[in-house]
């Protein structure tokens, strides 16, 4: 099993053009825990203020561990979930 | 329904909406999509959210606020042989296309002895629970079941609304999709845990007039469609805290109806309560009520009805939230029975 | 121009800065409750909220010239136009935070007002008030009344069959009616030229044979001439006229829209382009000067605040009262029984 450091973050890179907020909600997940993803797959939605952006897996493997859930605000730069590469 | 291999993610159902018709456009070059800010905007409630980007301004086609010109061309686009889905942006709106719904897209087919079809999809964004008053709320389920000649169906779940889709754009018959706003999974109207769904990357159909056991129960049974289905196996966890083992039947399809499913459930339970988000009245709760009453009366020990009040949707917060059936309205009908 | 009084001016500038600080402030009210996340059905105001900020000039300078018996239909999109008809507006505003006392008693929201005192009426679906307009028309003909009625529609609108065949109406029976076209250039996310045929909606007229005139800039005093000739001849019996101005839309479709298809450079012409900055130029013109127009603004946004405070003060309905003013007789018609007949007849 690989350790914790070899995780890359999901994070929400795109910001909406027009937004005043730094905080956004996380909408929808599309990717469960344990799940295989590829890179550039859309996993999540995020909201900021009235646009919804997907984000984007940054590199492909599995999808470790969500740290913020559906509903749950974050701030921008936040790490939203965790992916562990393939290897 | 779907299965956990990796071939599938869990979808919103205006994602699995979608997807089922980028797929069908993939295939065949004769399905195309029209209706009021389906390109750039991607839908208001996110029906085409991404066609645009993929197939172009020709075959996503943003069009004039002109309902009757436009939902009449798909029925002669269709009647020519093409595959044209066309959007109500609210189901509402229908009263100013009605003749080109009711009298052409519906009759036709019938008319022309079998000779004509009209292979067309028409979509409509349905429902309130959000405050947006008697013009812009209604579901109006009864209405386009009562016509003869259209299809209608209303996807409760992600994967009901792309395996309905498939089937509906690939039916040569003229069908109605209709889809809850509430249900989409768009962010600035937050859907009930249930619509998204696993759903598989595959395309796959639902055939028409397959309800859809949704729970399992003894006690009775609870006929819905759309929203209501959540509604209901909300209900149906909070009665059986009391003991009461609600059976959830989710219609999937109006028009046609698969009584079979119902009566079965109905002789199982021998309790009956029909969940509408349409009006009381000359519509779906009487309609179910009648057809099992058809079929097996002397196993109905009771009835219930759940549905809108005859009056239309008002726009205040505490009216619309007594008008629509709630969680404790279907509970409460459900107690009635016991 | 001739025949614009310091007077009109001044009033058509109280109604615009009124409009536009309402729909300012409605926005705050609406966004409260809906932030971080944006859901519409969450805060004081819920549902849809389509906002006229930047077309005030169309409203101001065409009601300026009505009376309370005329009547006006406004669309979707109707507080300035209500504002500038005399719609009461502290009952207006309890009818958008869907109160008790509301113009509807909270039933109709802000896309269904109300006012039969001043003869004021909205559909929120696109066109539906122009047949109602040509009624109110038909009745004043019908009566021998110089009343008017005055259709508001976006330029979105203009393809929709119930423009049409109202155009067709009020020519063919010679109507009071002027049809006013709000062109803000968006139905929504669809620009006019992707599905519109003609740049000037004013057009319209020629098939139906009536004026039809386009003010070019959203200029109230261009707008107040130019009404105020279709209006005269709307009352002097010389049939039905089509107006459209262009206006432009500084907010989104409705709150909540993210505008994402919509050019920067747009929004920011729009934003530039301001009716009441060029407003305040013709007041300076008539010798009213700046401090005069900041008392009126003044007057204006107290008269706001005092209408929101007193909507947000009043009571919300009562579930029960869903189920009043179904029908204004009872089910049964005007009467409860029939009366006794004897058909049969014959000896008795």
């Amino acid at each position: 099993m690989s350790g914790t450091d070899d995780r890359v973050p999901v994070t929400a890179d795109e910001w909406a053009d027009e937004a005043d907020s730094d905080e956004g909600i996380v909408v929808n997940w599309f990717v469960r825990e344990g799940a295989t993803v590829k890179e550039g797959e859309s996993v999540c939605e995020i909201q900021i203020e009235k646009v919804s952006i997907d984000v984007l897996a940054p590199v492909g493997g599995t999808l470790a561990e969500i740290v913020k859930g559906e509903d749950d605000e974050f701030e921008r730069g936040d790490t939203l979930a965790w992916i562990t590469p393939d290897a | 329904m779907a299965d956990e291999s990796g071939e599938t993610r869990d979808l919103t159902m205006s994602r699995a909406m979608v997807s089922a018709i980028a797929h069908e456009m993939r295939e065949n070059d004769e399905v195309f999509y029209m209706g009021e800010d389906v390109a750039d905007y991607g839908g208001i409630f996110d029906s085409t959210e991404g066609l645009r980007e993929e197939f172009g301004y020709d075959r996503v086609m943003d069009v004039p606020i002109s309902e009757t010109a436009y939902l009449g061309a798909a029925v002669g686009a269709a009647q020519e042989g093409m595959r044209p889905i066309a959007e109500l942006m609210f189901v509402d709106f229908f009263g100013v296309a009605m003749d080109q719904i009711y009298n052409q897209m519906a009759k036709n087919t019938y008319m022309s002895g079998g000779n004509v079809s009209v292979p067309m999809v028409l979509t409509a964004a349905v429902g309130g629970t959000y405050n947006d008053a008697a013009q812009h709320s209604q579901t109006l389920y009864g209405t386009f079941a009562h016509i003869p000649g259209l299809k209608v169906v209303v996807p409760s779940t992600a994967y009901e609304a792309k395996g309905l889709m498939h089937n509906a754009i690939r039916d040569d018959d003229p069908v109605l999709y209709m889809f809850h706003k509430r249900l989409m999974g768009i962010g600035w109207l937050p859907a009930p845990d249930g619509p998204k769904t696993p759903v598989p990357e595959t395309d796959y159909t639902i055939p028409f007039g397959s309800a859809d056991v949704k729970r399992d129960g003894d006690d009775v049974t609870v006929v819905t469609l759309g929203l209501h289905v959540h509604r209901a196996l909300s209900a149906a966890e909070d009665l059986a805290d009391d003991g009461i083992d609600a059976e959830v039947v989710d219609l999937r399809s109006l028009v046609p109806l698969d009584t079979d499913t119902i009566v079965e459930s109905v002789e199982k339970t021998g309790n009956l309560v029909v969940v509408d988000e349409d009006y009381r009245s000359y519509g779906v709760t009487g309609e179910i009520v009648a057809s099992v009453a058809d079929e097996a009366l002397a196993a109905l020990d009771s009835v219930e009805r759940v549905a809108v009040p005859d009056v239309p949707i008002p726009y205040s917060r505490p009216m619309e939230n007594e008008v629509v059936p709630d969680v404790e309205d279907i509970a409460a009908a459900v107690r009635r029975t016991q | 121009m001739a025949g614009v009084s310091r007077t009109v001016l001044t009033e058509m500038y109280e109604n615009m800065v009124t409009a536009r600080h309402y729909e300012e402030r409605l926005q705050e009210e609406y966004l409260e409750g809906k932030q971080p996340a944006f859901d519409i059905s969450a805060g004081p105001i819920p549902g849809e909220l389509h906002l006229a900020a930047g077309q005030e000039a169309a409203a101001a300078g065409v009601c300026q010239h009505l009376r309370d018996d005329d009547t006006v239909t406004a669309p979707h999109r109707p507080h300035h136009v209500a504002i500038a008809k005399g719609v009461d507006l502290d009952r207006m505003t309890a009818e958008i935070f869907g109160r008790q006392t509301g113009l509807g008693k909270g039933k109709g929201g802000h896309m269904h007002l109300f006012d039969p005192e001043v003869h004021f009426a909205c559909s929120g679906i696109i066109a539906e008030g122009c047949p109602p307009a040509a009624g109110a028309g038909l009745a004043a003909k019908k009566r021998n009344e110089d009343s008017v009625a005055v259709a508001y529609l976006g330029e979105g609108a203009i393809d929709q069959g119930a423009f049409l065949e109202s155009l067709n109406f009020a020519a063919v029976f010679d109507l009071p009616v002027v049809f006013v076209i709000e062109d803000n250039d968006w139905a929504i996310s669809m620009p006019k030229e992707r599905v519109t045929d003609v740049e000037n909606g004013a057009k319209r007229a020629d098939g139906f044979e009536m004026p039809g005139v386009r003010v070019d800039a959203d200029d109230a005093v261009e707008v107040y001439e130019v009404a105020g000739e279709a209006i005269g001849r709307a009352r002097d019996r010389n049939g039905p006229t089509v107006i459209e101005v262009q206006v432009h839309r500084r907010m989104g479709h409705f709150m909540g829209d993210p505008q994402t298809y919509r050019p920067e450079e747009d929004q920011e012409a729009a934003a530039e382009r301001d009716s009441i900055e060029r407003l305040e130029a013709a007041l300076r013109d008539y010798g009213v000067d700046d401090d005069a127009m900041e008392t009126i603004r003044e007057e204006a946004h107290e008269r706001v605040e005092a209408a929101i405070e007193w909507a947000k003060a009043q009571p919300h309905p009562e579930p029960s009262d869903a189920y009043e003013d179904m029908f204004v007789n009872p089910p049964s018609g005007v009467t409860d029984s029939e009366p006794d007949f004897d058909l049969a007849g014959g000896d008795d």
